[in-house]
C-alpha cells in the first residue's frame, strides 16, 4: 500500500500549480467578476495550445490499429482501446483536483475534445477517429469538442431522452433541444445523443457527431449560472438537422453489436471518481482561504475556529481517498461501480461543506460578494449534479449493495 | 506511486484474523460479555497464531509487520468482538507507550515478563487532564473507567510524558457501559509507587498517536460489522411488500453507511502507511482517530434503526456495536482531544492538503 504522489506526476503537478497560481486562479475571478465564460479568441487558450496541452489521447491510427481493443466498451470510463498509460485514471483525479482548486471553471473552459472523446474512443470508427480526433492531435489552434446528452426533459434519467433521429437517404435528421453542454457553441463538433425510438429506451439511443455549422444546429444559448462562471453552458435546438450517415457514431454495426445505450453500462468508471476529485479541489482551495482568513484575523486561537477548520480537512482528506481508491480500482481493471459512486457521492457534500464553513468563518464579510470563499461556494454546487447527481449514486450504491430493483 | 494494493502477506495475516475472528469470537461474544473475559481456550489459540505479535518488534517475539498490520488486524478482531481484541492482547495500546518512551529496556524488562504470565494486562490509561497526579515518585488520583478487571502494569500517559505503575492500585469492578468481554473498573491510586517514568514529548505524542491509530481501526471494525449485518438483515426483512432494503429511504441509508465504513477505514490506513515509513503522523492518527468515532456513532446506531424493536434486543448483536463504538470513542482523551490536535496542526501550515508541496 502507499499513498505518495511519484517524482514524474509531482513535477506535472507542480507544473500545473505554477500556471494554476499564475493564470488559471486569476483568470476564473476575472470571468466570475465579468459573469461571462473567458471567449474563444482569448490568448490564455493559445497559450495552452502552445504549452501543449488541448491535445486528444488518440495516438493516432497507427498505433491505434496495433492496440488490443480492451475495454473498447466502457464508453465513459476514459478507457476506450486500452491506450490508457499505467495509472492514468489516478493521475487523472490528481490532475483534476489540481486544476479545480485553482479554478475549476476554467478547467472545463481548456481547449480539447472535451467530453466528446471517450465515446469518440470507445465507439467511433477508425475513420471517425481520423477525422475528429486527428486534428486535436497536435492543434494549430485552440480547438473544442463538445458532448451534449441532457436535455431540458432529461437529466439524470438519460433513457428519457427525446432529440429524435430518422434516417432520411444518406442523412439522419435530428430534431429536439439539448441543454448543458460544456464548450458547445465554441466546439468544432459536438456528440450529440439521439434516439430511433423513444418507446426502446436506451436501447433506442445513438451518437451522432455533429459538426459546427450544420445546417439546423442553432440557437446557442449560453446559460447564466450561479458560479463556474469561466466556461460555457450551452443549450441549443436541431431543426430538421441533416448529419451524413457517416457520422454515426460507430456506425450502425456498433448498435446492432451494443444494443444502444448498453455501451454505457459498464464494470468500472474512471469520470466520477474524477468529479469527486475536482470537487475535493475546489473544497482545498476553500480550505486554505479560510485558513489564511483566521490566521489573518488572529482567529486561529479560538478553539471554535480550529474545529471547523479541522472538520474540513478530515471530510476532503476522506473524500479525496474515495476518490483514489475507486480511481485505483479502474487502473487495476477491477469493477468499481459501488466505489466510484462512493466518490461522487462523498466529495461535493464535504466540499460544500468546506466552503460553507468557510463562509461562516468570514461571518457577514461574508456577505459581500467579493470574497474567493463566497465564490467557491457559488461553483462547487455543480459537483454534486454532474456526472450523476448525489442520489443517482445511491441508487446505483444501492443496486450494488441491496441489488435495489430498477422500476 | 499511489498503490492500494495489499501486500500478500498482509493479506494472508487479514484472512487468518478474520478467520479467528469469525469461528472463535463472533460466535461468543455474548458469552464473553456476561463471563467479563475470554476464556483460556481463546487466550490461547489467540497466542499461538500470534496476531497480537504481528506489530511487536522481533526482541519481544513480534513479527515486526508494523501499523498497517496492527491496523488490519484489529479491524478484524473487532468486527468479530472489539471486547475480546482488548482482553486478548496483554499489552494492548500500553505497548506504544513501552516502546516509544521506555524503548528497549521497557519492552525486556517489562512487557516481556508480563508476556510469561497468563491472563496478565498491561492497561494504557490517559492522563492529559491530570486526574492522576505524579509527585515525587508516586501517583494519586482516580481513573474513573479503563476496559480491564486486571490491571498487572499500568501506564499513564500525557502530553509529556509516561509513568508505569504496577502496585498501589485499588480496583473497582464497574458495570461497564461496553466491552465488558474486556472488563471494566475503576482505578484508584493513593500514593502508589512509580516504577518508571520517561519525560519525551516528542516520544509521548507518537504513542499517543499510535493507540488512537489502535483505536481507530478497531472502530472500523465495529462499524462495519454493524453495517454489513444490518445491510443483510435489511434483505431479509419484508415490510409493505419487499425486502425493506428496498425502500429507498434505507437503501440510500445502507450506502452512506457503506461509504462512511470504507472512508474511514482509508483514513486509517493512509495513516498507518505514513507511521510505517516512520513520517510525523500525529495529525492523521487524530484524524483517523476523530472520523472513526465520528463515523460510528453514524453507523451503529443506524443498524439499530435498521432492525428496528429488533435491533434494540439483545438477542442481536448490533445494540452491543453501538455500545462499543460509543465507549471505544471516549478513549485516550476522545474526539474533543483528537480535534484538537488535528486542528492545531492544521494552524501551523499553509495549504494542509496540497498534492505538491508549496514552493
Amino acid at each position: 500500500m502507499n499513498f505518495t504522489i511519484d517524482d514524474e506526476l509531482g513535477k506535472r503537478l507542480a507544473g500545473l500549480r505554477e500556471l494554476g497560481r499564475a493564470r488559471i486562479r486569476p483568470l476564473g475571478v476575472e470571468a466570475d467578476r465579468a459573469g461571462r465564460p473567458l471567449p474563444p479568441d482569448h490568448p490564455f487558450f493559445d497559450e495552452l495550445v502552445k504549452l501543449g496541452l488541448g491535445r486528444t489521447r488518440w495516438p493516432g491510427p497507427a498505433d491505434d490499429s496495433a492496440r488490443p481493443r480492451t475495454g473498447a466498451r466502457q464508453h465513459g470510463s476514459g478507457d476506450p482501446s486500452g491506450m490508457r498509460a499505467p495509472g492514468h485514471s489516478v493521475a487523472g483525479c490528481l490532475v483534476s483536483e489540481e486544476l479545480a482548486y485553482w479554478d475549476r471553471g476554467v478547467a472545463v473552459s481548456f481547449p480539447g475534445p472535451g467530453l466528446g472523446e471517450p465515446p469518440l474512443l470507445s465507439m467511433g470508427t477508425p475513420e471517425q477517429k481520423e477525422r475528429f480526433l486527428g486534428p486535436f492531435r497536435t492543434p494549430d489552434r485552440p480547438r473544442w469538442g463538445s458532448f451534449a446528452m441532457t436535455e431540458p426533459g432529461a437529466g439524470s434519467d438519460v433513457a428519457g431522452i427525446r432529440t429524435s433521429a430518422r434516417l432520411d437517404g444518406d442523412c439522419w435528421v435530428l430534431n429536439g433541444d439539448k441543454s448543458f453542454a460544456a464548450n458547445a457553441s465554441r466546439a468544432d463538433w459536438i456528440v450529440v445523443w439521439a434516439t430511433v425510438d423513444p418507446a426502446l429506451e436506451r436501447a433506442g439511443h445513438r451518437a451522432f457527431v455533429v459538426e459546427r455549422a450544420t445546417r439546423g444546429l442553432g440557437d446557442f444559448k449560453i446559460e447564466k449560472k450561479m458560479g463556474l462562471k469561466a466556461y460555457e453552458s450551452t443549450s441549443f435546438t436541431l431543426r430538421d438537422c441533416r448529419v451524413p450517415a457517416a457520422n454515426l457514431l460507430g456506425g450502425e454495426t456498433h448498435y446492432a453489436r451494443q444494443a444502444g445505450f448498453k455501451g454505457a453500462m459498464q464494470s468500472f468508471n474512471a469520470t466520477r471518481p474524477m468529479i469527486g476529485a475536482m470537487a475535493v479541489g475546489i473544497g482545498r482551495a476553500a480550505l486554505d482561504a479560510a485558513l489564511e482568513f483566521a490566521r489573518e484575523s488572529g482567529r486561529l486561537d479560538d478553539p471554535r475556529v480550529r474545529d471547523r477548520l479541522e472538520r474540513i480537512e478530515r471530510r476532503l482528506r476522506a473524500a479525496r481517498l474515495l476518490c483514489w481508491r475507486a480511481a485505483w480500482l479502474a487502473d487495476a481493471r477491477q469493477p468499481n461501480v459501488l466505489e466510484a459512486s462512493m466518490a461522487k457521492a462523498a466529495a461535493p457534500p464535504a466540499a460544500l461543506e468546506a466552503t460553507v464553513l468557510g463562509m461562516e468563518l468570514l461571518g457577514e464579510a461574508g456577505g459581500r460578494g467579493d470574497h474567493p470563499i463566497e465564490k467557491l461556494f457559488r461553483d462547487v454546487k455543480a459537483m454534486d449534479i454532474v456526472e450523476g447527481t448525489g442520489q443517482i449514486q445511491r441508487v446505483l450504491m444501492a443496486r450494488q449493495l441491496v441489488a435495489l430493483p430498477r422500476d | 506511486m499511489i498503490d492500494l494494493s495489499l501486500d500478500p502477506e498482509l493479506e494472508l495475516l487479514r484472512e487468518t484474523a478474520r478467520q479467528f475472528g469469525a469461528e472463535r469470537l463472533r460466535p461468543r461474544a455474548r458469552e464473553f460479555e456476561a463471563a467479563r473475559g475470554v476464556d483460556d481456550a481463546a487466550r490461547r489459540a489467540f497466542a499461538e497464531i500470534g496476531l497480537a505479535a504481528a506489530a511487536w518488534p522481533e526482541s519481544l517475539g513480534g513479527a515486526g509487520l508494523g501499523a498497517l498490520a496492527r491496523a488490519l488486524v484489529l479491524e478484524e478482531l473487532a468486527a468479530a468482538d472489539a471486547g475480546a481484541a482488548l482482553a486478548l492482547d496483554p499489552l494492548g495500546p500500553a505497548f506504544h507507550a513501552l516502546a516509544e518512551l521506555g524503548e528497549e529496556a521497557a519492552l525486556q524488562g517489562l512487557a516481556a515478563p508480563l508476556l510469561e504470565r497468563p491472563g496478565a494486562r498491561a492497561v494504557l490509561a490517559w492522563n492529559g487532564e491530570s486526574r492522576v497526579e505524579l509527585r515525587a515518585g508516586h501517583a494519586s488520583g482516580v481513573l474513573p473507567w479503563v476496559p480491564a478487571d486486571r490491571v498487572d502494569l499500568l501506564v499513564l500517559l500525557d502530553r509529556d510524558s509516561a509513568a508505569v505503575i504496577d502496585g498501589g492500585i485499588a480496583r473497582s469492578e464497574l458495570r461497564g457501559a461496553a466491552l465488558r468481554a474486556a472488563g471494566a473498573s475503576e482505578l484508584r491510586l493513593e500514593r502508589a509507587p512509580v516504577r518508571a517514568w520517561w519525560v519525551n514529548p516528542r516520544a509521548a505524542r507518537r504513542a499517543l498517536a499510535r493507540a488512537r491509530h489502535d483505536v481507530a481501526s478497531l472502530l472500523v471494525g465495529v462499524m462495519r460489522a454493524a453495517a454489513e449485518f444490518s445491510r443483510a438483515y435489511a434483505l431479509e426483512r419484508v415490510a409493505f411488500g419487499r425486502p425493506i432494503a428496498h425502500h429507498q429511504a434505507l437503501a440510500f441509508l445502507i450506502a452512506d453507511m457503506a461509504t462512511a465504513v470504507d472512508a474511514t477505514r482509508l483514513l486509517v490506513q493512509e495513516a498507518a502507511c505514513a507511521l510505517d515509513r516512520g513520517e510525523e503522523a500525529d495529525a492523521l492518527c487524530a484524524t483517523a482517530f476523530a472520523e472513526a468515532a465520528e463515523q460510528a456513532m453514524f453507523v451503529t446506531p443506524n443498524a439499530v434503526q435498521i432492525l428496528g424493536g429488533h435491533g434494540f434486543m439483545q438477542d442481536y448483536p448490533v445494540e452491543k456495536w453501538m455500545r462499543e463504538a460509543r465507549a471505544l470513542g471516549l478513549l485516550f482523551g476522545g474526539v474533543d482531544a483528537a480535534r484538537e490536535d488535528a486542528g492545531r496542526a492544521l494552524a501551523r501550515r499553509a495549504e494542509p492538503l496540497a498534492l505538491v508541496a508549496p514552493p
